[in-house]
């Protein structure tokens, strides 16, 4: 079991590197960029700590990844795994495939089902389903990388991902408490 | 090594049916003389309630004490076996020490009135098991499906096994009733259960194995033929136990082809997995309905998040440059920090909290001079030893100024991840069986 305790850990060291980067490669930034900054750290932070293994994590680190000045910070916080990385690129063209596959799957779906749905009554099942469709949309957008799973692997991810932003959250907020600490005295 | 190893148990065999005579007295004794050591701890804890500095280096004190007595018995009883039941014995139950004494007397009756009887072959048995050191991959799958069973279900296998010249199928036979048997007792011993589940598991799993060792040790005797018997049969067994497949049944009115049972079963599947992820969600557990969960799954994500925006721009805000010192952190603020941060450990103040974590130290140094095997380990104890050496992976600068920060919200945090899974981390349980699967998952 992936204790938690060495979770936060993992997750504080890299995102102290992470930050440690940032800081030496730009002197000045406005405040928008030090925030934008720092949470990309965290972010990749949280992703790097759980790399491989969740789908959330590899989605994220390749959306990173993707901008050019945020790939060295990326590259130095995932450090020393770069058979990691390269599985990550593998992954992450895997998931853009998909999701071209499934969106022309969803539009061929979308028009069989008007011509289905259009004469058929309404019924409080169908309804019902729709909420739930659509939720489960909001959620796809919400989990990073979820457009490209299906439902049981999206709750699954879901769970995953709602205990790293758990921890992410306890650590910068431990860390924001520290900092305003020593600035006030 | 199969050669070696059951010649190696007929050794112990004749060794232990020579001693068996001596070992009803001396597990006998034994026992006493535990109780005797458990009536004097509570007496102690009782005076040391008062001098809370003391209270765990004594009991750890104590505890050595009491092992190593065992140790001494065990070591006439098994001559010259490395590990010794009365270690393991002792062992799950040391997780229970801060308890109140009473669900430890509970505990230890239980044991007795459990293991009394044919204590001798129990002990024998786990002696042989110890060292007989089967192929742990079998052991484990063994294990893996023995997990339900009790501690009856070892004193009566024993006692099948004792028997020695029967048939397997009669040992089949023997172990179908001694299911039923632990069935019954567990409804009986349920208010143990929550805290023997650990140790039965490994006593299972020892069990197994002794299992495995003495049906190899009989075909030493007899003839090398039924070797493949006996391990075919093993396997036989454990699949009866726990099938690999999913059983489907459909009700009634129900289609049956095979694509909509494959549906229902991925439906029950996202259900149980929604049932985790509404336990991890707040305010989750009174919403029925996949859509209201939905619902607040995703406000919860988006507040989560959210909270990451907030707590980054606030981070920026508070700093006007980006590398932060960490060196000054951890040597000055974060402690303060950390008990302003939980306001919950407001009752316990720092000077509080700090003999605390002198004690958890202490109580780890005892336990690694104990030198167990991590295996035997129930998993708070892991907690703690995990977080005790953590700081040794930090660099060093990290290393003296970040140890009270690791440990102390450490503790905390497990509070809560374990309330979560609805715990109490102050009994110092084991997690539940139900949130197995939900940890696993997380770890995959």
């Amino acid at each position: 079991m992936g204790a938690p305790t060495s979770l936060k850990q993992k997750f504080l060291k890299k995102w102290i590197m992470g930050l440690q980067i940032c800081g030496s490669s730009k002197k000045e930034m406005g405040i928008l960029e030090r925030k934008k900054a720092i949470k990309l750290a965290a972010d990749v932070a949280m992703a790097s700590t759980r790399t491989a293994t969740t789908c959330w994590s590899r989605a994220l680190i390749a959306n990173a990844s993707k901008c050019d000045e945020n790939k060295m910070l990326v590259e130095h916080i995932m450090g020393s795994s770069q058979s990691e990385r390269l599985s990550v690129k593998s992954a992450c063209m895997g998931c853009n495939k998909r999701i071209r596959s499934k969106k022309i799957l969803g539009r061929s779906k979308s028009i069989s089902r008007v011509k289905k749905i259009a004469p058929q009554k309404i019924l409080a099942n169908s309804i019902a389903k729709r909420l739930v469709k659509k939720r489960t949309q909001v959620l796809k957008s919400l989990v990073p990388g979820g457009e490209s799973m299906d439902e049981f692997s999206l709750i699954e991810e879901t769970l995953d991902y709602i205990l790293s932003l758990r921890t992410q959250v306890s650590v910068m907020r431990r860390l924001a408490n520290a900092t305003e600490h020593s600035n006030r005295k | 090594m199969n050669r070696a190893l059951p010649e190696m148990l007929h050794c112990l065999n004749t060794s232990v049916g020579n001693l068996a005579g001596n070992c009803t007295d001396l597990t006998v004794l034994d026992r006493q003389r535990t109780r005797i050591k458990w009536q004097q701890e509570q007496f102690q804890q009782q005076q040391q309630q008062q001098q809370q500095q003391n209270y765990f280096a004594s009991q750890g004190q104590q505890l050595q004490g009491l092992i190593n007595g065992d140790l001494r018995l065990d070591q006439v009883v098994t001559r010259s076996l490395k590990v010794d039941p009365g270690l393991e014995n002792g062992w799950p139950d040391y997780g229970k020490f801060p308890l109140p004494k009473t669900g430890f007397c509970e505990e230890s009756t239980g044991f007795e009135s459990a293991g009394y009887l044919n204590g001798s072959a129990f002990e024998m048995n786990y002696a042989i098991s110890r060292t007989a050191s089967c192929p742990p991959a079998v052991a484990e799958a063994v294990a893996a499906v023995a997990d339900g069973k009790g501690k009856e279900s070892i004193v009566t296998e024993k006692l099948s096994s004792a028997v020695g010249k029967e048939s397997f199928k009669k040992r089949k036979a023997d172990k179908a009733q001694n299911s039923k048997v632990v069935a019954e007792d567990d409804s009986r011993d349920k208010r143990i259960k929550g805290c023997a589940e650990e140790e039965d598991s490994k006593m299972t799993e020892q069990n197994s194995s002794k299992n495995n060792s003495s049906s190899n040790s009989k075909n030493n005797n007899n003839n090398r033929e039924n070797s493949g018997d006996t391990s075919k049969e093993n396997s036989k067994v454990s699949e009866v136990q726990k099938p690999d497949y999913i059983h489907v049944r459909a009700r009634r009115g129900q289609a049956t082809d095979s694509h909509s049972l494959a549906e229902r079963v991925r439906r029950e599947k996202i259900s149980e997995r929604m049932k985790y992820l509404q336990d991890l969600v707040p305010g989750c557990n009174k919403i029925t309905g996949k859509a209201g969960m939905l619902d607040e799954i995703i406000n919860y994500v988006q507040s989560l998040q959210r909270q990451v925006e907030f707590l980054s721009m606030k981070l920026a805000a508070v700093n006007p440059r980006l590398d932060f010192n960490i060196d000054n952190f951890f040597a000055k603020e974060v402690f303060p920090a950390c008990t302003a941060s939980f306001p919950t450990l407001g009752a316990t103040s720092s000077e509080m909290a700090n003999p605390a974590l002198l004690q958890l130290n202490q109580l780890q140094q005892v336990i690694s001079c104990c030198g167990l095997e991590m295996g035997m380990i129930n998993p708070p104890d892991m907690g703690l030893r995990r977080t005790t050496s953590a700081p040794v992976s930090f660099p060093e600068n990290f290393l003296d100024t970040s140890y009270f920060n690791q440990i102390q919200p450490s503790t905390t945090w497990d509070a809560d991840l374990q309330n979560l899974f609805g715990v109490d981390i102050h009994q110092g349980r084991s997690t539940p069986f139900p949130s197995q699967p939900f940890t696993d998952n997380y770890e995959s």
